[in-house]
């Protein structure tokens, strides 16, 4: 799956030859949700300044430049989604690619109950979970991995009446962030991403994920001592210069 | 204030009730232990202080590709599933008419078999035929005695 993506890269971004898109124009190259008949758009709409709603409504009835604006929209957090989840680049694009294509397949589905990037998220973080699935079943997690699970020191560990985030600048903290979700195992950061990003329940990540509420519960807590320790870590590094 | 060394599962309590998900019988106690307890009272605040700077400081990443390829390659993939699907729906319904005009065909079949053995018209009712169809298979058997 990975290899998709990154298959015959064209960095113009032609479509080469004889592709079944070869001789369309990006407009009327695909066809209609759901297996309709492909949609010959004459009327031109004003796609930069129109609002998700309109152009949803207009990807729906098959017009792919208004789904193409919907991309370059949203591509980004879509894409940071997934590389949060799986802290590798390839994968991560490939899965926010696939998450547009399960978009545009199901668009008719979507009926504005939340907003449409609420939406693509919850497509591409499902797609994340089923690829760390996949990945579960070929490899077992390390022992360390699996101390961790148990909530290793962090949860022994007194709580500090310092804030772990205090001090530190916009872009530092950023950057730590980022640094701390990749120590974490991935099932701690896969609960952490659906409640902090997310924003699901505990029973919502125990039914996604496949968990007892308890479990939730618990990484949930490591992952958040953890990420304090982390955090503090910096702080400390900062103050010893 | 006095500080107690919290158990796990008070730990959790405290942490539920931030999340607004602790169940409404127990939040009077917890909303206690944490006005109470100094250690219960800085669990909060941590675990706050994490929670608030994860919400607010998500890592702005931009897709690494140039809008046109990433687009290019999104294009590609659905085209590729639709032929896919194409293929697939058109086999379906070959599939579709073999699964129905099997039987008829069989029994055409069976017909002639009899016609040309018996050197006289023949019809099914004078012979033992018994047929086996599976619709999950796409298949039918006839035997014939």
């Amino acid at each position: 799956m990975g290899k998709a993506a990154t298959k015959g890269r064209d960095k113009n971004g032609a479509i080469p030859e004889g592709s079944p898109l070869a001789s369309r124009s990006s407009h009327d190259g695909l066809n209609k949700p759901e297996a309709g008949p492909s949609i010959h758009t004459s009327l031109k709409h004003d796609y930069t300044s129109a609002p998700d709603e309109a152009l949803v409504k207009w990807s729906q009835g098959g017009d792919t430049e208004a789904f193409e604006q919907l991309v370059f929209r949203h591509r980004d957090k879509i894409y940071a989604r997934a590389m949060i989840m799986m802290r590798n680049e390839e994968e991560a694009l490939d899965l926010s690619q696939e998450a547009w294509v399960k978009a545009w397949q199901r668009l008719h589905q979507f009926q504005g109950e939340s907003s449409f990037a609420t939406w693509m998220t919850r497509i591409v973080i499902n797609l994340c979970l089923d690829q760390i699935r996949r990945q579960k079943k070929i490899r077992a997690e390390s022992i360390e991995q699996l101390d961790e699970e148990a909530g290793g020191v962090e949860r022994q560990m007194p709580v500090e009446h310092t804030n772990p985030t205090e001090g530190l600048e916009k872009d530092e903290l950023r950057k730590r962030i980022d640094e701390a979700m990749g120590k974490l195992t991935e099932s701690h950061r896969t609960v952490l991403v659906l409640h902090e990003f997310q924003g699901l329940e505990y029973k919502e990540i125990a039914k996604k994920v496949g968990i007892s509420i308890g479990t939730v519960m618990s990484r949930l807590f490591y992952a958040r001592r953890r990420m304090a320790s982390l955090l503090r870590g910096l702080q400390r590094e900062r103050t010893e210069e | 204030m006095t500080q107690t060394n919290m158990k796990l599962e008070q730990a959790l309590e405290v942490q539920a009730l931030l999340d607004g998900q602790l169940e409404a019988g127990r939040k009077a106690e917890v909303e206690r232990l944490v006005q109470d307890d100094a250690g219960a009272a800085a669990l909060v605040a941590e675990l706050q202080s994490v929670s608030h700077a994860l919400r607010t400081h998500e890592s702005p990443l931009a897709v690494p590709d140039s809008r046109e390829f990433y687009w290019s390659q999104i294009q590609r993939r659905i085209a590729a599933e639709e032929v896919v699907r194409d293929r697939s729906r058109s086999s379906g319904s070959i599939l579709g008419w073999i699964r129905w005009l099997a039987p008829a065909l069989g029994v055409a079949a069976v017909a002639a078999i009899l016609a040309m053995r018996g050197g006289s018209p023949t019809t099914l009712a004078d012979s033992s035929v018994m047929t086996f169809r599976s619709d999950a298979d796409a298949i039918t058997i006839h035997w014939l005695n």
